[in-house]
């Protein structure tokens, strides 16, 4: 096994059996399996509050497999997007501030095997969970719902996935670049609320990556999402966020 | 093994901002010996290791391990060696053994020669069967732990930072007799303050203060550097007289009371001794003891480092 491998195989064997395991897959799996329960209440709710007003009515459709896969697809661009950058701080400034870094770095490991064992590490569970996740709300769903149609929550999540995987690189990047944990959450909670703002912009929300959240929203309605330009660009800044990573792990003292 | 040096430092500087944490230090450490880097906390020793394992830069100079510059060789000199830091951090989620087998497999062991080192490591290091988390053990197991995980990969170079500083009495024992038993295979540089671990273990010896290396030579020439210019005298009554004569001599160099006992630091130790007994008699003094006091390791450091600070 090479360093890189080794690495590799201590973050998955660290997430099976620390804390980890249950963040970022735990809500995924909670949100699968609460979305389809709470788009087909919803509208029994809203009526039992509209009948305690008096002169409030409140006229909803029937809910369909299209609002339990909306509610899954809301809850993965807030609550888990969240959740990415929180967990994402500590990657590389919690290995340098407990020393384990310094115990892996002294052995015939380079940083940038370091730093790239992290990002695979890190889009592996977040890949495997949602597949896993996904697939729960659509097994839901249908229960629920009745036959569903499984390509548009697929798309949608697969545009969304990658607005999650760029996340991970930048919070890797944050977290080579900060010494402090709560340095580099700070940092991509900003990022993730730029992002949100400057996607109100309309040429923005069509050209760059920051378009990839109502990219995911239209490919749920199935409506034309004009996907291409913020992928390629999502690869762009993903590309250029691991380098700058390697590069500012590089130039660090330990 | 050749005759280059297993450790070759050449004047290097290393600043941070404007502090100057070494300052031009130069050193050579014969393959095969147990090198006891020595100085007072803050001198630099920590700064020195850490640019040997390419954890750190220098400002200016080089270090080089077994030929190979550490600052540009990369995995190829890490192969070759171990190191435990001063305070080792460790996954807390590992038990021992775990550690050890992921410290051999970033060496690429094969897996099948792995499980027996790193049991046989563990038993060295007093940790066999132990199946508790690492988080759950004490400082002094987790410094065993580290120098264990240091030797998995049979390094050519050990570089230990304070490796007794957090042991019992009885570790530290072992821990020294372990590094005792590698001389002659395996070269082994290693930092701490307590001197008599360097008494004991070491055959060279660099001390170093302030950035700056204040001695380097082997420890018997050390010893034997310091052994002449002492001399020890008991008397018979109150000798200010005796020492108020004496002080007037050319080869005095320092003169402490202490009751009835006078320790002098000479510069001509045949000379004090065919002069202090006449001068003795002339005082009306009885002579009780003379000798020629083997200085300490510690009377030696303390000096270096006091001259340095002067």
């Amino acid at each position: 096994m090479s360093g890189f491998s080794t690495f590799l195989a201590k973050e998955f064997t660290e997430i099976r059996k620390t804390w980890r395991i249950f963040v970022v897959p735990g809500m995924l799996l909670f949100f699968a399996i609460t979305s389809p329960i709470i788009a087909d209440v919803t509208p029994a709710l809203m009526a039992s509050i509209a009948k305690s007003q008096p002169g409030v009515v409140v006229k909803m459709p029937p809910p369909t497999w299209r609002d339990s896969y909306a509610q899954f697809l809301k809850s993965l661009s807030q609550m888990v997007l969240i959740a990415v950058v929180i967990t994402g701080a500590g990657a590389v400034s919690g290995e340098r501030s407990s020393g384990t870094a310094v115990l892996t770095l002294t052995k015939p490991v380079s940083r940038r095997s370091f730093i790239l064992a992290k990002i695979v590490s890190q889009a592996g569970l977040l890949i495997g969970a949602t597949v896993v996740s996904t697939a729960v709300c659509v097994v839901l769903t249908v229960v629920i719902f009745g036959p569903s149609p499984v390509g548009p929550l697929m798309a949608s999540v697969s545009i969304w996935a990658i607005d999650a995987l760029l996340m991970i690189v930048v919070m890797t990047l944050f977290s080579a670049a900060f010494a402090a944990r709560g340095a580099s959450a700070g940092a991509g909670l900003g990022f993730f609320f730029l992002t949100l703002l400057i996607s109100i912009w309309p040429p923005a929300n069509r050209y760059t990556f920051v378009g990839l959240m109502s990219a995911s929203g239209k490919a749920l309605m199935q409506q034309p999402t004009g996907v291409l330009w913020p992928v390629a660009t999502a690869l762009g800044a993903g590309v250029l966020c691991a380098w700058g990573a390697v590069w500012v792990f590089e130039k660090q003292e330990l | 093994m050749t005759d280059a040096p297993a450790i070759e430092i050449t004047r290097l500087v290393k600043h941070f901002g404007d502090a100057v944490a070494l300052d031009g230090i130069e050193l050579a450490v014969p393959q095969g010996s147990v090198f006891g880097f020595l100085g007072p906390n803050g001198a630099g020793k920590t700064t020195a290791l850490r640019i040997l394992t390419g954890l750190a830069r220098p400002t200016a100079g080089a270090a080089r391990i077994l030929g190979s510059d550490v600052s540009t060789a990369g995995n190829d000199v890490r192969a070759q060696i171990g190191y435990l830091p001063d305070v080792p951090g460790f996954y807390p989620w590992m038990t021992a053994l775990e550690l050890v087998e992921y410290t051999g497999r970033l060496f690429g062991i094969e897996r099948r020669a792995l499980r027996g080192r790193a049991e046989s490591l563990l038993e060295m290091a007093g940790l066999s069967g132990i199946r508790t988390k690492v988080g759950g053990l004490s400082r002094g197991m987790k410094q065993r732990l580290g120098i264990a995980q240091a030797l998995i990969n049979g390094p050519k170079v050990l570089l230990l930072d304070e490796p007794t500083s957090a042991l019992d009495p009885i570790g530290r024992r072992d821990v020294l007799e372990m590094i005792a038993s590698l001389r002659g295979r395996t070269t082994v540089f290693f930092s701490t303050h307590i001197l008599a671990d360097v008494e004991r273990v070491c055959n060279m010896v660099a001390i170093l203060d302030r950035g700056r290396v204040v001695a380097n030579a082997p420890i018997a020439e050390l010893k034997r550097r310091a052994a002449v210019d002492r001399v020890v005298i008991d008397v018979d009554g109150d000798p200010t007289m005796l020492i108020g004569e004496i002080e007037k001599r050319s080869w005095v160099r320092s003169i402490e009371r202490m009751g009835e006992q006078i320790q002098l630091g000479v510069t001509d130790l045949k000379s004090a001794q065919r002069e202090l007994p006449a001068a003795i008699a002339a005082a009306g003094l009885g002579l009780k003891r003379l000798e020629g006091a083997e200085k300490s390791l510690e009377d030696m450091f303390v000096e270096l480092v006091r001259h340095a600070q002067q």
